[in-house]
């Protein structure tokens, strides 16, 4: 599938999201933005390597940072921006193909599909909460070094 | 701080702190939260426990000895809007220590805050549906169709809700109508690919913010919260993808 009509799904269903949860104006769209992001660096990251885990991996490292970083400009709790942005790496797809396997008892399909479900969402998780400790980590740091702040 | 106004306190902290976790926050934030208001208005210890069905706090102080509320949560519905609101709110609290009288006044306007009608929410569901039908591979009479289809489970979602059914049977009954009108729209030669349109859909049931929120609990040092989540979002995921792909066996 050509990844240009990706990158629009991407931020569409992200912004759909979004609305899901109650979001509105200036937080919507740039929790919309977030889920184009976390898509673009997916998508290019692709171009360097050929394990989706490693995309996974990064893309949720950075859609971290992301919501890390917005979540401090528009004082609001991270979730707010990290839930909506990490949509569209949620593996729907992988989820769907090994039940389905499953139910056809397909088991080579099903081993197959099913293990790449799990991965794909372990390396998404791995990469989000590694971030946000390093990120909390980080922060301590600083501010036991400037205390006045 | 006499007895009274201790108890008064608590209870305005215990109902922000229960709007919060009913709203989607982490339970180290409403824990945080509960803690810092208390301690704003003097209390000396504030021990606080919370887990995703239930918040119990003890608050410790000179004049009043000890008080003690908790509180049992039932639903949960994500409303970042509301989440938003709280967290504000409990910033102001803390920062200008207001009457508690005031906060309740204030927690009802953030209840009746502004949400998206049930027209919005239709349309709402038709973009999720349509956008991720075609994000993973579908042309545009998958959209079309996936993107219809979001619109008939919205409408039985709020349906079967109404009648106050568990949570699961309810994404159950939704997911496998979401198979068989999807395969019955194939059948008919609306949409090409049944198993694209069924994908599309299933990203509105499945608990993937639940999965990531679950290990971001358990990393945290939450752990009962963590494996409460993870278990609900693991039997909830299996649940829905059988019931999507159960209408394979029909076709």
């Amino acid at each position: 599938m050509s990844p240009l009509i990706q990158l629009p799904a991407a931020l569409l269903g992200s912004l759909g999201f979004g609305a899901l949860f109650n979001l509105h104006g200036r937080k919507l769209a740039f929790a919309a933005l977030g889920g184009l992001l976390s898509w673009s660096v997916y998508l290019a990251v692709a171009q360097l390597t050929d394990s989706p885990y490693v995309c996974a991996f990064i893309a949720s490292v950075s859609l971290t940072l992301y919501a890390e970083a917005m979540a401090r400009i528009h004082r609001t709790p991270v979730t707010v921006f990290l839930v909506t942005a990490a949509v569209p790496l949620i593996p729907g797809a992988g989820l769907y193909r090994s039940a389905s396997a499953l139910m056809l008892k397909h088991m080579d399909a099903f081993a197959e599909q099913g293990s790449y479900t799990l991965l794909f969402a372990a390396s998404m998780s791995a990469g989000v909460t590694l971030t946000t400790l390093l990120f909390q980590l980080a922060l301590t740091a600083m501010r036991r070094r400037h205390p006045a702040r | 701080m006499n007895r009274e106004e201790a108890e008064k306190v608590l209870y305005c902290a215990m109902s922000i702190g229960e709007q919060l976790l009913t709203c989607g926050a982490e339970v180290s934030r409403v824990e945080d939260t509960i803690r810092r208001i208390c301690t704003a208005y003097g209390a000396t210890r504030v021990d606080v426990f919370s887990i995703t069905s239930s918040i119990v706090t003890t608050m410790f102080g000179g004049d009043f000895e000890s008080v003690t509320e908790s509180r049992r949560v039932l639903s949960m519905r994500n409303d970042f809007n509301k989440l938003d609101e709280l967290n504000q709110l409990s910033r102001y609290i803390c920062s200008t220590l207001p009457d508690p009288e005031e906060i309740p006044g204030r927690l009802r306007r953030i209840a009746e805050g502004r949400s998206y009608s049930f027209s919005q929410q239709l349309l709402v569901y038709a973009l999720v549906s349509g956008s991720f039908a075609v994000f993973f591979g579908g042309d545009w009479k998958d959209m079309l169709v996936s993107a219809a289809i979001g619109v008939l489970l919205k409408c039985l979602e709020a349906f079967i809700r109404r009648g106050s059914v568990n949570g699961l049977f309810t994404a159950l009954l939704c997911s496998s109508a979401g198979g068989l009108l999807s395969h019955a729209a194939v059948a008919l030669r609306l949409g090409s690919h049944a198993d694209l349109i069924s994908i599309g859909n299933i990203m509105l049931f499945i608990p993937g913010v639940m999965f990531t929120n679950s290990l971001r609990d358990l990393f945290s040092g939450d752990t009962i919260t963590g494996l409460i989540r993870f278990s609900e979002s693991l039997l909830l995921a299996v649940i829905v993808a059988l019931g999507f792909t159960f209408a394979g066996f029909l076709f």
